[in-house]
C-alpha cells in the first residue's frame, strides 16, 4: 500500500482527532481579523441603526444552546446594539420551549456586563418584556399579523416596584397596538421559523434575520427579494456585525481609511458604548482553522485518489 | 360591489389568491381525470424510490431491522407524507417478516404512526408480527432525539435506514452513524438546507418534491397520481409567471417614468411625475402593483359606528390582563 | 356558536380567558381535563368503519377556518375593538380574526394530550427493559431517573418564579434558593452542555462526509467542489480582506475596472445570487406545491390508505 492509498483509507478517528486539536487550539487565540463584511450583514446593521428613536423592537428568539456557537453571538450582538441605542424590546420564542430560558440567561449576562461597565441597566417591564414561549409558530405569527393585542392577550409582565402588570400598560408596549407599530422584528433562529415569520409578517413589519450557517441559504431568497431587510448568516455574520459595530459603515477612522465600505450608501456611526468585538472575534480565528483543515482534507483526499489511479494496474473507484 | 368596499386582499392582492385557486383547480381537475383513467399516467423513474425494495431485501437477507425516521417536524403535511411512505415500506417488510423500528420525535406523529403501522400489519393479516416497540417515541428535544436514534442504530445494527421528513442538524448525525455500520440509506428532506448533507452522506436521496411524489410512485393510486400531475401543471404555471414577470417588468422598466407610485403613512397613490426624465423604478411597475396593491385614502377612511363595548385605551389595557 | 368561539371581551365575561389564581380558572382546567379524557376514550371506542368519517369531518372543519381566514376579504385599517362592522361580510371577517386563536390553541391542547401518550410509550419501553434485565438496561434506568428529577426541579423552579416572585428578584442569581440552583445545574450545567456537545459532533461528521464526497470523479463533482471551495474561502475574513486588497491594487495599477469581478466576495456573491438562490427557490416551489397538494388531499379527505385509512 503506497502512501497515497493509505491517504484514501485514512481512519476517520484520526481526522476527528486532528480537527479537535486544531479547533481547541484556535479558541485560545483572540485576534482582530480584518474582514470584508457580507452585504447582507451590513444591511442588517444599517436596518437596526435606522429604527426610529422610541420604537419598540420585537425579537423572536428561536435558538437553543445547541447552536450557541453561532446564535448566542447573534443574540448578544443584537442586545448590545439595541441597548446602546436605548431601544425597548419584547422577546418570545415560537419554535422551542427551551429557547426563552436560553434567551433569558444570555440577556441577564449582557445586562450584568453593562452594569459592570457603568452603563444603563435594562429593567424588566420598563425596558423589555419577556413573553415566554408560544406553541405553534404558524398560528402565532398569523395571529400577530391579524391582531397583535389578541395574539398576546392576557400576557403579564413583572415590573420593579409595580408587581405584575398587563404588558400593554408597560412603557415597552403602550404605543404598540398592531404589529405595524413596531420598529422592526428580528428573528434569531436555527430553524425554518424565519420562513414562517417572513410568509406571515413581511408586508406588515420590517424583518431582520440572524440565522445559523446551515439555515442561511434558505433566507437569502427572501433577502434578495427584499422581504427581509438584512441577514447575518452563521459565525461570519456574527463577526460581520461586530465589525460593523466597531467600525461603522462608510465611516473614516483616524487614518482616513474606511473599514466597512458600502459604495453609494450613507454613513452609519460606530457603537461607542459597551463591548463591540466579542464572541464573534473570539471564534472567528477558529473558523479559519477549521476551514483550512477541511480544505486540506479535501485536497489531500483528491491528490491521494489521483496518485493511486496513476499507479499501473490500480483499481478505479 | 358595495359590500366589499374598503376590503382588499391585503396580504397578497387578488393575484396571489387567484393563483392559489388556479393551482387548487389544477390538482382537483387532474385527480378527477386520473380517477377516470385509473391512475394510468406516466411518472418518470425516481432512483431513490427504486432503492426502497433493495434496501428491504438487504435487511431481510441480513436478518437485521429497518429504521424509519419521519423527521423532527410537528404533525403536518410533511410528517403525514413520511408516515404514508413508511406504511408502504412496512407493507413489504411485513411480508418478509423483517423487523422495523420507527422512531418519532413528536408525540403527535407517534400517535398517528403507531395507528398506521398497526393497521398495515393487520391488513396484511400479520398482526402477530407487529411489536409495540416497533414504533417508538424518543424525545421532542432535537439532540436528545439524535442521541437516542443514534444509540438504536448502533445497538440494533440496522441494515437499512429511511430518513424521510423534516430534518435539521440531526440529519448528518443519523446519516454518518448509519454509514459507519454500513447501513444502506434512503433519505429525503423538504428542508432544502439538509439536502446537501444527505447527498454527501447517503446512498439515495429524494430531492425537494420527489418526497411528495413518492407515495404516488409506490402505490399508483389514481388520487395521488392525479395530484402529482396537477402539481406539474402548477409548476408550468409558475415557470410561465416567472418568465412573463421577467419580460413585462424588464419592458416596463425601460419606459420613461410618467406616473409615479408614492407610499406614505400606509396610503399609496399614483401621481403624475414631472421631474427630470428618468426610467421607471421597480415600485412604479404594474408587476409590483400585482403583489402590492394600492391602498387608497378612501379605504383608510371608511366610517364605522363605534363599538359600544369598547371601554377606552386605559380600561382595555387593564382588562387585557387575564390568564 | 359563532359568538361563543370569538370572544374578545374582557376576561370576566370571556369563556377562553380567566384571571390566574381564580377558582374559575382551576375549575375550568379540571373540567376541560375531564371532558378531554372522556372524549379521548369515547372516540377510541368508535368502530373502525366510522372512524374515517369522523377524522375527515374534523379535519375539514378545522381546515375550513384557516382556508376562510386566508380567502375572506379583510377591511383595511378597521379596528373591531373600537368600531362595529358595517355589514355581514365584515362581521364574519372580524369573527374569523378573533376565532382563529382558540382554534389554533385547540391543536396545542391536542398535542399536549398526545405528549402524555408519547411519555407513556417511552416509559413502557424502558420499564420493560429494566424488568427483563435486557441488554444495557442501566441506560434505561438513567433515563427514567433523570426525567423524574428534571421534572421535579423544573416544576419547583417554575412555580417559585411564576407565583412567588412578583418583583422578579429571581432574575438575579444573588436571590436564588436551593431549587433554583439545582434546576440551573441540571438544565444549564448538564442538559444544555450535552445538547451542545451533540451538535458540535456534526463538525466531525461534516469533515468525514466532505472527505468522502468531494472527489474529482466527474465534471459535475468538480464543479461542485470548485464552488464549495470558493464559498469556504469566502468565509475566511482574513483571506477575503487580503484578496480584495490585492485586487484593488491591481485595479489601481492597471486602471482595468473589470478586474473587480474577481474579488472573492464578488465571486462568492455571484455564485450565491445566480446559482444557489435560484436553485433553492425552484426546490422550494416544488416543495410548496407538494405540501399544498398534500394538504388539499388531507383536508378534503381524498386520500385512501396510510394516514387517512
Amino acid at each position: 500500500m503506497t502512501i497515497w492509498e493509505k491517504l484514501q483509507a485514512v481512519d476517520r478517528r484520526i481526522l476527528y482527532l486532528i480537527l479537535a486539536v486544531c479547533v481547541s487550539a484556535g479558541l485560545f487565540i483572540t485576534i482582530e481579523i480584518p474582514t470584508d463584511p457580507d452585504p447582507s450583514s451590513r444591511d442588517l446593521y444599517q436596518a437596526i441603526m435606522d429604527i426610529p428613536e422610541g420604537k419598540t423592537v420585537i425579537i423572536q428568539s428561536d435558538w437553543t444552546n445547541s447552536t450557541r456557537g453561532e446564535s448566542m453571538g447573534h443574540f448578544e450582538n443584537l442586545l448590545r446594539l439595541l441597548m446602546s441605542r436605548n431601544l425597548k424590546f419584547v422577546f418570545y420564542s415560537a419554535a422551542d420551549p427551551i429557547a426563552p430560558q436560553v434567551a433569558r440567561t444570555t440577556l441577564a449576562r449582557i445586562i450584568k456586563e453593562r452594569k459592570d461597565e457603568g452603563l444603563y441597566e435594562y429593567q424588566i417591564g420598563e425596558d423589555y418584556i419577556d413573553l415566554g414561549y408560544f406553541a405553534n409558530a404558524e398560528a402565532t405569527n398569523l395571529n400577530m399579523g391579524i391582531d397583535l393585542r389578541n395574539a398576546w392577550s392576557g400576557k403579564r409582565t413583572k415590573k420593579a416596584g409595580a408587581g405584575e402588570i398587563s404588558i400593554w400598560e408597560s412603557p415597552v408596549l403602550k404605543d404598540v397596538r398592531k404589529i405595524e407599530d413596531a420598529g422592526m422584528m428580528i428573528v434569531v433562529t436555527a430553524s425554518a421559523s424565519i420562513d414562517v415569520a417572513v410568509q406571515r409578517l413581511n408586508k406588515k413589519v420590517s424583518i431582520g434575520a440572524m440565522v445559523t450557517g446551515v439555515v442561511g441559504p434558505t433566507v437569502l431568497p427572501f433577502y434578495q427579494a427584499k422581504q427581509v431587510n438584512g441577514v447575518a448568516v452563521g459565525l461570519k455574520g456574527v463577526y460581520d456585525l461586530e465589525y460593523c459595530m466597531a467600525n461603522g459603515v462608510n465611516l473614516k477612522d483616524e487614518d482616513g481609511n474606511i473599514k466597512v465600505l458600502n459604495k453609494g450608501g450613507k454613513e452609519y456611526p460606530k457603537i461607542t458604548e459597551g463591548k463591540t468585538l466579542a464572541r464573534g472575534s473570539k471564534y472567528y480565528g477558529t473558523l479559519h482553522i477549521a476551514l483550512i483543515l477541511l480544505i486540506l482534507a479535501v485536497v489531500l483526499g483528491n491528490v491521494g485518489m489521483a496518485m493511486s489511479r496513476k499507479k499501473p494496474g490500480a483499481k478505479r473507484s | 360591489m358595495n359590500f366589499l368596499q374598503g376590503s382588499q386582499y391585503l396580504d397578497t392582492g387578488w393575484f396571489g389568491v387567484f393563483s392559489t385557486l388556479l393551482v387548487v383547480f389544477f390538482i382537483l381537475y387532474n385527480i378527477a381525470r386520473a380517477k377516470k383513467t385509473g391512475g394510468n399516467l406516466f411518472i418518470r423513474r425516481i432512483a431513490g424510490l427504486n432503492a426502497i425494495d433493495d434496501a428491504i431485501g438487504r435487511a431481510t437477507e441480513m436478518g437485521r431491522p429497518i429504521l424509519m425516521v419521519p423527521g423532527i417536524g410537528d404533525l403536518d403535511a410533511v410528517s403525514v407524507q413520511a408516515v404514508n411512505i413508511f406504511a408502504q415500506v412496512t407493507k413489504t417488510a411485513a411480508q418478509f417478516a423483517t423487523p422495523i423500528k420507527l422512531c418519532c420525535a413528536r408525540a403527535t406523529v407517534y400517535a398517528v404512526a403507531q395507528e398506521v403501522i398497526r393497521d398495515v400489519y393487520s391488513q396484511q393479516g400479520m398482526s402477530d408480527r407487529y411489536s409495540i416497540d416497533s414504533v417508538q417515541y424518543i424525545s421532542d428535544q432535537q439532540f436528545a432525539f439524535a442521541a437516542g436514534v443514534s444509540g438504536i442504530i448502533l445497538r440494533e445494527k440496522v441494515a437499512a435506514a429511511f430518513l424521510l421528513g423534516a430534518f435539521y442538524a440531526e440529519s448528518l448525525i443519523f446519516a454518518e452513524t448509519c454509514n459507519s455500520i454500513g447501513a444502506i440509506q434512503v433519505a429525503g428532506s423538504t428542508q432544502s438546507t439538509q439536502t446537501p448533507f444527505f447527498i454527501a452522506a447517503c446512498d439515495y436521496v429524494l430531492i425537494g418534491d420527489e418526497f411528495y411524489a413518492a407515495s404516488a410512485y409506490l402505490t399508483r393510486e389514481p388520487v395521488l397520481v392525479g395530484s402529482l400531475l396537477g402539481q406539474d401543471w402548477a409548476k408550468i404555471l409558475m415557470t410561465a409567471y416567472v418568465m412573463l414577470g421577467f419580460l413585462i417588468m424588464s419592458a416596463e422598466r425601460l419606459q420613461p417614468l410618467a406616473v409615479q407610485r408614492i407610499d406614505e403613512g400606509g396610503v399609496s397613490r399614483m401621481e403624475p411625475y414631472e421631474g427630470e426624465a428618468k426610467r421607471k423604478t421597480a415600485s412604479d411597475t404594474m408587476v409590483h402593483r400585482l403583489f402590492n396593491p394600492l391602498i387608497t385614502e378612501e379605504m383608510n377612511t371608511i366610517e364605522r359606528e363605534p363599538n359600544p363595548d369598547y371601554e377606552g385605551e386605559e380600561e382595555a389595557a387593564n382588562a387585557g390582563g387575564g390568564a | 356558536m359563532l359568538q361563543f368561539l370569538a370572544q374578545a371581551t374582557p376576561p370576566e365575561t370571556n369563556f377562553w380567558q380567566q384571571a390566574p389564581g381564580t377558582t374559575g380558572l382551576i375549575l375550568g382546567v379540571v373540567g376541560a381535563f375531564i371532558i378531554g379524557m372522556l372524549l379521548f376514550f369515547g372516540l377510541s371506542t368508535i368502530p373502525t368503519q366510522f372512524r374515517r368519517y369522523i377524522i375527515v369531518g374534523f379535519t375539514f372543519l378545522a381546515g375550513l377556518v384557516f382556508v376562510l381566514q386566508y380567502l375572506w376579504p379583510r377591511p383595511i385599517n378597521a379596528d373591531f375593538e373600537k368600531e362595529l362592522p358595517r355589514n355581514a361580510v365584515e362581521g364574519f371577517g372580524a369573527w374569523l380574526g378573533v376565532a382563529i386563536d382558540p382554534v389554533a390553541k385547540t391543536a396545542n391542547i391536542l398535542a399536549a394530550f398526545l405528549l402524555g401518550l408519547g411519555i407513556f410509550s417511552l416509559m413502557r419501553v424502558h420499564i420493560n427493559k429494566i424488568r427483563r434485565r435486557a441488554q444495557d438496561w442501566g441506560f434505561s434506568l438513567i433515563l427514567i431517573v433523570s426525567s423524574v428529577i428534571m421534572a421535579i426541579f423544573g416544576f419547583w423552579d417554575w412555580n417559585m418564579r411564576q407565583f412567588n416572585d412578583p418583583e422578579a428578584l429571581l432574575t438575579s442569581q444573588e436571590n436564588w434558593k436551593f431549587a433554583n440552583y439545582v434546576n440551573d445545574a441540571l438544565f444549564d450545567g448538564m442538559y444544555q452542555q450535552m445538547d451542545a456537545a451533540m451538535f458540535s459532533m456534526i463538525a466531525f461528521f461534516i469533515l468525514s462526509a466532505a472527505y468522502r464526497a468531494f472527489r474529482i470523479r466527474s465534471v459535475e463533482a468538480t464543479v461542485m467542489m470548485a464552488s464549495a471551495l470558493i464559498l469556504m474561502l469566502n468565509l475566511m475574513g482574513a483571506l477575503t480582506f487580503m484578496w480584495s486588497g490585492w485586487i484593488n491594487g491591481l485595479v489601481e495599477s492597471t486602471g482595468n475596472q473589470f478586474l473587480t469581478n474577481f474579488d472573492l466576495t464578488v465571486v462568492a456573491g455571484w455564485l450565491r445570487a445566480n446559482m444557489q438562490i435560484p436553485a433553492i427557490r425552484a426546490i422550494e416551489f416544488g416543495v410548496g406545491l407538494g405540501a399544498l397538494a398534500m394538504g388539499l388531499r388531507l383536508w378534503l379527505g381524498l386520500e385512501k390508505g396510510g394516514v387517512s385509512s
